[in-house]
Order: C-alpha cells, then sequence, then structure tokens
C-alpha cells in the first residue's frame, strides 16, 4: 500500500499518532512533499485541539490592570461588575452569593464564575482555590498542555522552525496557510507567529476570506488587543454569519464589560440561527450575570426545548427552583441529570438537599453517603457541610457540630462552615468561641453578609459597641438591603455620630 | 507679531494684581499665635460632615500648635469615633482633658468613649468626675450614668439617675432605657406607665407607640393595643414592628385577610423575617389553604432551623394534612431544640399514635403532663389515646382531669369540649367500636387549632441571628 495513502487513513480514522509516524518516515525520504508535511501538521494539530470558545478565563492582570472597560463606575444593569441590582429573584438571604455578588450559578463554568475582583487586595487575597476564584495568569489549562506539546524534544529537532518560516510565501498559499496558521496556533501556541501569517495571508486573498479575520481576531483577543479583534470579527460577520463568529464577538463585549451589547450580538445571531443552543445559552448566562434571574431561567428553559440532555440549563432551572422553595421540582431536574448518566458527588450532594427538604426522609441519606463516597478533596467539604443542615434541620446539634469540624478538616477555608460553628456554640452559650468563629468566617470571606451580621449582633450584646459599628458596616457593604444590619447600625449610629 | 505683543500685556496685568496684594497682605497683617484661630473653620467643615477636608486641616493645626488645640483635639476625637476607631478617639479626648481639665464636655467624651468600648466601671467613674465638675446639673451625665450602671447591674441606682435625667430635660432615649430596666425587673405596669409618659412628651414617636401596644399585647389589653399600634402606623405606614404586631392582633380575632394584608406590606420591608413568615404560614393554616402556610412555614425554617416554633407549627400543619411521618419529623426536631414544651410532646403523641406506636405515644403524653399539668387538652388527648387501646378506665381519669382543669381554667375552645363530649358519651358506651373512632378524628382536629393559636400569641417580632443556608 502506498504509505501516503496509509497515512490518510489513520487520520480519517482519527488515529493521529500512528498518521504522524507515517508521515514522519515519509518526510525522512523527501523532506519537501508539502501533501505530507501538511498532513503531518493537521494530525499533530487534531492531537491537542480544544474547542477554545468558552475555554479563556480572565487573570488577575487582565481583570485588574484593565484599560479597555468603557466606565469605571457604571450604571446598574449595564455592568457585570456592579450587578447588585435585583430584579425580582430570590435575594441574598435566600439564594448564597459568589465573592462578587453574583447568586450562586447552577454550573461552574470558567469566566463567570467568579466575576471581577473589585480591588487589587481581594483579587490577590483569594487565589485559585478550591472553587471559588481566578487563575493567576489567563493563559490556563488549555494554553499550558500546549506549551508542553511544543516543547517534546523530537528527534532530528522540531517539526517546524518556526524563526526559518518564509511567512509570506505560505501565507500565499492558501490550502497550506490554513492548517499552517491552526498548527502554530494550537501546536506551537505562538501567537505572535500565527498572527504574522493571517495577516499576511488576509492581505494576499485582498481581504475577502472571513476565514483569515476570524483566526486574526483570536489572536488579537488572545493578545488583549480587542478592540482590534471585535473590528475583525465584526467585518467578518458582514461577510459571512457565522454562529461561531457571533459567539467570539459576544464574548469581546464581555471582556469589555458591556454586557448589553453582547446580548444584541447573540440575539442577532437567533436571527439568523433561530433556537441555536450556543447563543441561547449565552444570553442565558449573560442575564444571570447581570442578577436577572427570572430572564435567565426563561432562557435556559428555551434551551430545553431544543435540546432536552442541556446539561447547564437543567441544572440551572433545578437550582432557581430550589432556592425558590420548590425542591420537589428541583429534585425532577436533578433526578433528569442522574437519568442522563451524570455519577458525581455534586450531584448525589443536590439531590440529598433537594429530597431532604421534600421531606423524602428515606432518601436524604442514601445520597449523601453515596455523594461522599463519590466526592473529592474539594467536594468533600461541602457535602459535610450540608450533612450538617440536614443535622440542623433535625435538632440534632451535636451532629451538626461533627459534620462541621469534618468539613473544616477537608477545606480550612470554609467560611460558611466557621459562621455555622458560631450559631451553634452561641446556641450552648459560649460566646468567646462564637465570637472567634464569626471572626475566622469574616476574615475568610468578606463577602458573606452573615459572619458579620451575627459577629456584630454578639458583640453589641456583650456591650462591645465599637466592634460591633465596624463589623455591621461590612455586613451592610455585602448585602446593602439587609434590613436587621440597617436596624443595628440605625441603633449604633446614634452613640457614635454626635454633632 | 502684533497681535502676540498686543495679548502679552492683557496676561501680564491680569497676573500681576493678585500677586501684589498677597505681598501687600504678607508685609500689613502679622502672624497671630492664636490657636483658636481657625476653629470656625473646622467647625463649619465638621458641621457639614466633610470629614476629609475637616482631617486635613486637623492635621495642619495640630502640627502647627504641637497637639496644643483643644478644639482641634476635641474634633479629632468625634471624627475618629464616627469612623469607628475608639481608642484612637479616647486618646484625642484624653489630651483634651489633660489641656482643659475643667471643661465638663471633654471628660463626657472620654466616659463616653469608655462607654462605647465597653469599660462601664471605668465609664461611671469618669461620668461621676464629670458631674462633680459640671457647674449645673446636666441631664447627659445623669442619663449616661444610668445606661452605663444598667450595664454594671445596678439596676436600682441607674432607675434614680435616669430619674434625674428625665426631671431634667424630658428625653425620648432616657424613657427608653428606664422602661427597659422595668422590663428586665419584670415589672411590665412600670413601663407601661413610663411609655405613657413618654407619649405625653412625643406623641409623634412611632417606636414609643409600638413599644407601648406590645407590652399592651402582653399583658391582654387588646383594646388598648390596637389603638397604640393604629397610632403608630398611623405617622408611620411602613413601621414594620408595628405591621407584624397589628397584623398578629388581626390574626388572634380570627382576621385572616386583614392580617393578611398587613404582612404583605411588611413582606416588602422584611423579607428575611422569621416570626413574619411564621405568621403568614398559620394565616393561611386558618384560612385551610395547607400547601401555602406549609412553604410559607418551609421557608421560615429555611432562614432561621434554630426556631422551633416555625418547626412547631410545621409539625401541626402535617399533622392536620395527615403526613404524619413528616409531623414527627419536624416536633422532634422541635424537641431537641427547645426540650420544655409540653405542647409540642403532646402532639408528638399524637404523631405516634397515629403512626401506630400507642407504647411511646404514652410515654409523651406521660412527658407532657410532667412538663405543664395544668394544660387541659393534654388531658383530654391522652383520654382519647387510652380509650382507643382500651385502657377505658384511666382514660376516664384523665377525662375527669380534664374537666377540673376546664373549669378552673380560662375559657376552652368549644371544639375542645365539644370533643370531650364525645369522649365521654364513648366511655359510657364502651363497647360501640366506630363511636370512639370518631371522636378520635375530631379530637385531633381541636387540640391542632389550639395550639396553633397559642404559638401566634407568643410571637412578637423577635429578629434572631439569622444562619446563612448555604448549598453547593
Amino acid at each position: 500500500m502506498d504509505p501516503f495513502y496509509a497515512a490518510l487513513s489513520f487520520y480519517r480514522r482519527l488515529k493521529y499518532e500512528e498518521c504522524a509516524a507515517v508521515c514522519t518516515e515519509l518526510l525522512e525520504k523527501s523532506p519537501y512533499d508539502q501533501a505530507v508535511w501538511t498532513l503531518k501538521m493537521k494530525a499533530v494539530t487534531e492531537q491537542v485541539y480544544v474547542d477554545d470558545i468558552e475555554a479563556e478565563e480572565e487573570g488577575i492582570a487582565e481583570a485588574l490592570m484593565d484599560n479597555d472597560t468603557m466606565a469605571q463606575v457604571a450604571r446598574p444593569g449595564t455592568s457585570l461588575r456592579t450587578p447588585s441590582t435585583e430584579k425580582g429573584g430570590p435575594n441574598q438571604g435566600l439564594r448564597p452569593r459568589t465573592q462578587t455578588g453574583r447568586p450562586l450559578s447552577g454550573v461552574v463554568r470558567p469566566a463567570t464564575q467568579s466575576g471581577r475582583p473589585g480591588t487589587m487586595e481581594q483579587a490577590l487575597r483569594t487565589p485559585r482555590t478550591a472553587r471559588t476564584a481566578r487563575p493567576v495568569t489567563s493563559q490556563s489549562a488549555r494554553s499550558v498542555r500546549l506549551g508542553t506539546a511544543s516543547m517534546l524534544t523530537e528527534s532530528g529537532g522540531p517539526f517546524i522552525q518556526l524563526s526559518r518560516l518564509n511567512l509570506g510565501k505560505y501565507a500565499a498559499q492558501g490550502n497550506i496557510a490554513k492548517p499552517l496558521f491552526e498548527y502554530i496556533f494550537y501546536h506551537e501556541n505562538d501567537i505572535r507567529h500565527a498572527m504574522e501569517l493571517a495577516v499576511q495571508a488576509t492581505q494576499a486573498c485582498q481581504f475577502k476570506d472571513w476565514w483569515w479575520k476570524v483566526q486574526l481576531g483570536k489572536c488579537y483577543f488572545t493578545l488583549g488587543l480587542i478592540r482590534d479583534a471585535e473590528q475583525q470579527f465584526r467585518s467578518a460577520l458582514k461577510q459571512n454569519q457565522k454562529v461561531e463568529i457571533f459567539l467570539r464577538l459576544a464574548r469581546v463585549y464581555i471582556r469589555l464589560d458591556q454586557p448589553l451589547s453582547a446580548l444584541d450580538v447573540c440575539k442577532t445571531g437567533l436571527e439568523y440561527f433561530p433556537g441555536e443552543v450556543t447563543l441561547t445559552t449565552e444570553i442565558a448566562r449573560l442575564f444571570e450575570g447581570l442578577n436577572n434571574i427570572p430572564t435567565s431561567i426563561k432562557y435556559y428553559r428555551d434551551v430545553l426545548k431544543e435540546d432536552s440532555t442541556h446539561v447547564e440549563a437543567i441544572a440551572c432551572i433545578g437550582m432557581q427552583h430550589f432556592y425558590t422553595d420548590q425542591p420537589e421540582i428541583s429534585l425532577r431536574f436533578y433526578r433528569r441529570l442522574l437519568q442522563m448518566g451524570i455519577y458525581n458527588a455534586e450531584l448525589f450532594n443536590n439531590l440529598g438537599l433537594c429530597c431532604f427538604y421534600a421531606q423524602q426522609y428515606d432518601m436524604t441519606l442514601t445520597c449523601f453517603e453515596q455523594a461522599l463516597s463519590l466526592a473529592s478533596e474539594e467536594a468533600v467539604a461541602d457535602v459535610w457541610y450540608n450533612i450538617a443542615h440536614v443535622a440542623i434541620g433535625v435538632g440534632d446539634c451535636n451532629l451538626a457540630m461533627q459534620c462541621l469540624r469534618l468539613c473544616l478538616s477537608a477545606d480550612s477555608n470554609h467560611a460558611s462552615a466557621y459562621n455555622n460553628l458560631g450559631m451553634l456554640e452561641m446556641r450552648l452559650g459560649h460566646r468567646d468561641q462564637a465570637r472567634a468563629f464569626f471572626q475566622a468566617a469574616g476574615s475568610l470571606a468578606p463577602y458573606l453578609f452573615e459572619p458579620h451580621h451575627n459577629y456584630a449582633k454578639l458583640a453589641e450584646e456583650m456591650g462591645d459597641l465599637q466592634t460591633s459599628y465596624i463589623v455591621i458596616q461590612k455586613a451592610l457593604q455585602a448585602y446593602p438591603s439587609h434590613v436587621s444590619s440597617q436596624e443595628l447600625l440605625q441603633k449604633l449610629q446614634k452613640h457614635f455620630a454626635f454633632m | 507679531m502684533e497681535n502676540v505683543n498686543r495679548k502679552f500685556p492683557n496676561n501680564d496685568d491680569t497676573s500681576l494684581s493678585p500677586n501684589i496684594l498677597k505681598n501687600l497682605s504678607m508685609i500689613f497683617v502679622p502672624e497671630l499665635p492664636l490657636l483658636e484661630s481657625r476653629n470656625w473653620l473646622i467647625h463649619l467643615h465638621y458641621s457639614r460632615q466633610e470629614f476629609g477636608i475637616c482631617k486635613i486641616l486637623l492635621q495642619e493645626e495640630l502640627e502647627r500648635s504641637n497637639d496644643m488645640c483643644e478644639y482641634a483635639n476635641y474634633v479629632q476625637g468625634l471624627i475618629l469615633r464616627h469612623e469607628g476607631k475608639i481608642q484612637e478617639s479616647l486618646e484625642s479626648f484624653q489630651t483634651c482633658h489633660t489641656l482643659n481639665p475643667r471643661n465638663v464636655n471633654n471628660i463626657k467624651e472620654v466616659a463616653r468613649s469608655l462607654y462605647l468600648l465597653g469599660r462601664h466601671g471605668l465609664a461611671v467613674e469618669a461620668y461621676l468626675e464629670a458631674e462633680n465638675v459640671s457647674s449645673k446639673p446636666d441631664w447627659d451625665i445623669y442619663h449616661n450614668l444610668g445606661t452605663c450602671l444598667l450595664h454594671v447591674g445596678q439596676h436600682v441606682k441607674a432607675k434614680e439617675y435616669l430619674l434625674t435625667a428625665i426631671e431634667l430635660s424630658h428625653q425620648e432615649d432616657s424613657y427608653v432605657e428606664l422602661a427597659k430596666i422595668h422590663l428586665l425587673e419584670n415589672d411590665i405596669q412600670g413601663a407601661i406607665g413610663i411609655y405613657n409618659a413618654a407619649l405625653e412628651w412625643y406623641p409623634d414617636s412611632c417606636e414609643l407607640a409600638t413599644s407601648l401596644g406590645l407590652l399592651y399585647m402582653t399583658t391582654g389589653q387588646h383594646q388598648r393595643a390596637f389603638e397604640k399600634l393604629g397610632c403608630a402606623l398611623a405617622r408611620d405606614p411602613m413601621c414594620t414592628k408595628a405591621l407584624l404586631a397589628a397584623g398578629c392582633m388581626m390574626q388572634n380575632h380570627q382576621d385572616f385577610d386583614v392580617a393578611l394584608s398587613k404582612y404583605k406590606i411588611a413582606a416588602q420591608l422584611l423579607p428575611e423575617s422569621i416570626s413574619l413568615w411564621n405568621n403568614i404560614g398559620m394565616c393561611f393554616f386558618e384560612k385551610k389553604k395547607y400547601v401555602a402556610a406549609i412553604s410559607c412555614l418551609k421557608r421560615g425554617n429555611y432562614l432561621s432551623p434554630f426556631d422551633w416554633k416555625t418547626l412547631y407549627n410545621l409539625g401541626l400543619v402535617h399533622l392536620i394534612t395527615k403526613q404524619y411521618a413528616s409531623a414527627f419529623h419536624y416536633l422532634s426536631a422541635a424537641i431537641n431544640l427547645y426540650p420544655t414544651s409540653a405542647r409540642t410532646f403532646m402532639l408528638l403523641a399524637v404523631a405516634l399514635k397515629n403512626l401506630g406506636d400507642p407504647d411511646n405515644a404514652r410515654h409523651a403524653f406521660e412527658q407532657a403532663i410532667k412538663l405543664d399539668p395544668s394544660d387541659a387538652a393534654v388531658a383530654l388527648n391522652y383520654g382519647v389515646l387510652l380509650n382507643s387501646v382500651g385502657e377505658q378506665e384511666k382514660a376516664s381519669v384523665q377525662l375527669r382531669r380534664f374537666q377540673e382543669l376546664a373549669e378552673g381554667g380560662p375559657g376552652l375552645d368549644q371544639e375542645l369540649l365539644e370533643a370531650a363530649q364525645s369522649l365521654s358519651l364513648s366511655l359510657t358506651k364502651a363497647n360501640k367500636s366506630d363511636l370512639e373512632t370518631d371522636a378520635d378524628e375530631k379530637n385531633k382536629k381541636d387540640e391542632a387549632d389550639d395550639a396553633g393559636r397559642l404559638v401566634k400569641a407568643g410571637e412578637g417580632s423577635v429578629v434572631a441571628p439569622e444562619m446563612g443556608p448555604d448549598e453547593v
């Protein structure tokens, strides 16, 4: 059999390693065979290819030293940074928040979960821990993997010496330029060279090929030249409408902190592709980010109409039902996830909670047992924490305390657990211990209002008005419309403000 | 060129004139070493709450005067206190005091800082010193002495001082503190008298009226309580405490729609109040809307899992809807959290009876009787249980106990009496089994209704510290 035919066949059967090996042999014989060269490039690229539309995460540097954002103090409802406007969804007392004041989401996904830090201090204090924060750089998991791929020592040096490559020559040849670009972009992760190639190639085809514009936009985006990326995507959209371009353009606007423009883009995209799941999901996520949970849920429902096995949509709707006092319905959604074959600790944990609040006591403990047996190091803490809630629910305070201590032994930074331990200690009358726990919780998670509020109440009772006054202000920062805290502050202000 | 030339002289003119003026002022006005020269400016900024500018000014002033300027130190102390830095503000006031030991205000502020830091004993001493220094009697000193002594635990002295303060100047705060002491001593009538006196001076105060209304409620003077709460609501229709209390009264008078309308307003202001959700739940329960009741009560329970009253009510609603297992769970949780309520044990016993465990039900009844031997409903229900397991003699003993208690105690519910009658009937015709079960059914309803009312009456508007229910 012709070895080149064999290589092609390997490629088609997704056996990229074999394909690359055959190509290497062929290239040793005839180093200037462009067909073989291209095939090897494609095979090697496919090995490391990742769908990168949703993979990017904003690093500390991008988030803080960010000069693309339009307004530092945006009007409420127009920015993902100040999501505090509430529109009829469950409030903070019912649905817990993540660090930046956004309600907990149904699924964990890059960039949308942690939001942006307000200050440098806050950003640095929460380095990437179990579930909270952001990576230190934006070149996250994907890029790390790509970087190592290019560093593998190959016999006889690297496959392509990028620095010695005559980019201008290849840019003019459309059929080679595209695989070459992908090779440089995905395998070598050398954005600068990739961009050079893309620039020359798009010139060579007189700016008529939308594909090159998208690639150029990708390069600009990765390099942080957001406005240039926007231009490229827009011009590509004029020539050809593709879901990918709409998504990438929406991402650009999210990076620019202009969620409303991003929504516009997605909605235009929906006009071309009615019912497109990825676009609808993007819209739902945006609304969730804007703290407009009811609308977000509406779009997730639309997603489910098109794709009834969409995990994210099911999880988000389930969670919404849980926090709006309908654990029975939420249980139905989570059971659906289980039927679809998802089998992890988080799901069983949620199932257990739903069962408990829907009064199906026989299932509760089994679910939690299953969750514990499946849980990884990080999830174990949360499972114990929730078991403590069940224990409190049946009035067994000792069990609750033991569970919370187990939770803390698994994750010593679990702020809510400290807070609840403090409450339990307070019930037993151990005020000093309670105070220590509240302090720990408050310093670990300044975004939770509960520990601050509890601590302030305790301090006020003990006559330590100064601490109470300072701490209650922190609570109100975390949750400005908390009535009980407001009342306490008013009471204290009588002592402190004096003309 | 011409243009430029013309412009230059103009510019020079304007820029020169102020320079000349400045120089003149440098020459003619001598530097005055007065420490108080800029006090007016500091005061102006402070009273406008422009603390930023004020602080810069203060720093300059203190540097210029080597920390000798009394007023600057004083205002600095006030600003630091406003920022919550009491320790530092105490130091400022102490410098003030050393600079001018005759000034009463300085001593008062030192004492106040000590009070805010929670060192009440020292604060009392400082206030006593202030009293000595001050030339004329000052209500502020007496009022604060009273509050400090209250914290130290000397109620009698505290009362005296507060009374002197009130004689000197009728301040709202003094009245409130005084009433607080009376309440601590369980002297509700005294507290009511004080609130009434206070209301004469402050007829507009919403808080006073609400507190008075609540006190009337606890003493059972519903008409007066209603008047006061109505007054409070007329002054401030958004006063949440008064709204809750008024709703609770309506609920007691079986006027559930009006109560719900009050709660509806309150729910917008207090979405996280446990007692609010509890009361709404019980309103729905009385209107026989059980699903709504359960979901409201569950939200209350979610917000504060430690509140045994919510758990008790949840148990009750589940009993009525015949979900005995759930009822048992809620009731046992309530007992774990608060093991001294006879009614909870009684409901638990009823749940156990319906779950087919008469032995444990009997234990629960005995525990309930031990906790509250004067509760007629417990005796009646125990009688029904004994009757249903076939121990007619013991049942009639319990029935007799019930009748004794019913005669001695306050007027009982009509339904409860009816149930007792049917029980006595079934006891006389002991061999007819269908009547027994009939009485049984009725009984459950009665005791439930009764208990529901009991709990509602028990609630004021307590806001307990909440715990963060948090899920992954």
